[in-house]
C-alpha cells in the first residue's frame, strides 16, 4: 500500500459511504479503530495499514544481525575503552534492537496505536519499577 | 492497491481481511480484536514478570560472600553469540510465514514456520549445552546466588521459549491438515507476537546478563 494510500484511510472523511446509506448512527464512524475493522481490505483486525513487504522484514533482519556483530566487538573491548562507554553503548543498541524488533516484526508500526501503549506502558514501567527496587534494595543489601 | 476497495457489487464494500473474510466476529465495539488485545496485555504483563527476575539476577550477581564459579568463570561469549543470533533470525521466518499465510502461500509458511521452530529449537538445545557445561564447571542451581538466579532467568526464558515452539508446531500440523486457512492470519500473528516477544526479551537478557562488563 502505498504512502498515499495510508493516507487516504487516515484522513477523516475519506471512507466510502455505503451506497444509499448514510452514517451508522450507534457505531463511531469518526474512529479510524473502527473504519479500518470494517472497511479496509487485505488487512487483519487491528491494522490500520497493511504490513512491510517480505524484502522490507528482510533489511529489518540485517540491520538487526549488523547490530548484534557491533554488540559482540564493543563488549571485548572491555578494558580498551571506559566501562561506562560500554554500557552507553550496549544499553543504546539493545533499545534500538528492541524497538525494530517491536515495530516491525511485531507490527506495532502498522496496527492500532492501542496495542502500541498496551505495549509501552509494560515496556518502561518494567525497568522503572525494577530500577528502583534495585536501588533501594542495593542500599538494603549493602548495610 | 486501493485504500477502500468496491466488490462486484457496485458501492458495496469489502470486509476486512479479503472478499472471503468477514468482519472479525471477535472484535470490540471499536474495531480491536480481542485475542490480539489480551496477547498484547499479556505481553505488557510479561514484561514485569521478566523485569522481576532480571532485576534479581542483577542484584545477587555480585553478593559478596559467594563461593563457587562467578560469571567470568563460565560464560561462553562466542557460543551464546551464536545462539542469540539462531533466536534473532527466528523472528524474521515468523514473519515470512506470516506474510506467506496472508497471501495465501501455504506451502512457504509451512516452510517458514517449521524454519522457526528449527530455530528455537536449535536455540534450546544451545542452552542445555550451555547448562551442561556450566554444571561441569560447579555451577549448580544451588550453587550460589549468581547460579541461581541464572538458572532461575534463563530457564524461565527458555520455557517461554518451549511454549512457542510447541504452539509453532501445532500451527504447521493445523496446515499440514488443511484446518488453516487465509482467514486464520490473525491466528498465526498472535503465535508471531508471542514468538517475537520472547526474541526481545532475549536480546535485553543477552546484552543485560552476557555482554555488560562485569
Amino acid at each position: 500500500m502505498s504512502d498515499t494510500e495510508t493516507q487516504e484511510i487516515e484522513t477523516p472523511g475519506s471512507v466510502p459511504e455505503r451506497q444509499g446509506e448514510g452514517h451508522e448512527p450507534d457505531l463511531p464512524q469518526g474512529d479510524l479503530a473502527y473504519r479500518m475493522a470494517h472497511a479496509a481490505p487485505n488487512l487483519l483486525p487491528g491494522e490500520v495499514r497493511a504490513h512491510p513487504d517480505p524484502w522490507q522484514y528482510v533489511v529489518v533482519a540485517v540491520v538487526l544481525a549488523v547490530i548484534t556483530a557491533v554488540e559482540i566487538a564493543v563488549s571485548y573491548m572491555e578494558g580498551d575503552i571506559p566501562d561506562g562507554l560500554i554500557v552507553v553503548l550496549l544499553l543504546s543498541m539493545m533499545v534500538v534492537k528492541f524497538i525494530l524488533v517491536a515495530s516491525w516484526f511485531m507490527h506495532l508500526r502498522t496496527d492500532q496505536p492501542v496495542f502500541k501503549r498496551l505495549f509501552i506502558v509494560g515496556a518502561i514501567a518494567a525497568p522503572v519499577l525494577y530500577l528502583v527496587v534495585l536501588a533501594t534494595l542495593h542500599g538494603v543489601l549493602a548495610n | 492497491m486501493t485504500a477502500i476497495e468496491q466488490s462486484s457489487e457496485p458501492g458495496e464494500l469489502v470486509p476486512a481481511g479479503g472478499h472471503d473474510a468477514a468482519p472479525d466476529p471477535h472484535a470490540g465495539h471499536s474495531g480491536i480484536p480481542n485475542a490480539k488485545l489480551a496477547m498484547w496485555l499479556f505481553l505488557s504483563s510479561d514484561c514485569l514478570f521478566f523485569g522481576a527476575f532480571i532485576a534479581t539476577y542483577l542484584l545477587y550477581r555480585d553478593r559478596p560472600g559467594q563461593t563457587g564459579p562467578t560469571p567470568q568463570d563460565v560464560y561462553n561469549i562466542p557460543f551464546t553469540s551464536v545462539t542469540s543470533f539462531i533466536l534473532l533470525m527466528s523472528s524474521l521466518t515468523m514473519v515470512l510465514a506470516l506474510a506467506a499465510v496472508q497471501r495465501g502461500d501455504y506451502r512457504r509458511f509451512r516452510v517458514w514456520i517449521m524454519a522457526t521452530a528449527l530455530f528455537g529449537a536449535t536455540f534450546i538445545g544451545g542452552q542445555i549445552f550451555e547448562f551442561t557445561e556450566f554444571t561441569r564447571k560447579g555451577l549448580n542451581v544451588d550453587t550460589n546466588l549468581f547460579g541461581s538466579s541464572f538458572f532461575i532467568l534463563t530457564g524461565i526464558h527458555g520455557t517461554h521459549v518451549l511454549i512457542g515452539i510447541v504452539w509453532l508446531v501445532s500451527l504447521w500440523g493445523l496446515s499440514m491438515q488443511s484446518r488453516l486457512s487465509q482467514g486464520d492470519s490473525e491466528r498465526v500473528e498472535i503465535a508471531g507476537l508471542y514468538w517475537h516477544f520472547v526474541d526481545v526479551v532475549w536480546i535485553v537478557i543477552f546484552t543485560v546478563i552476557y555482554l555488560l562488563p562485569k
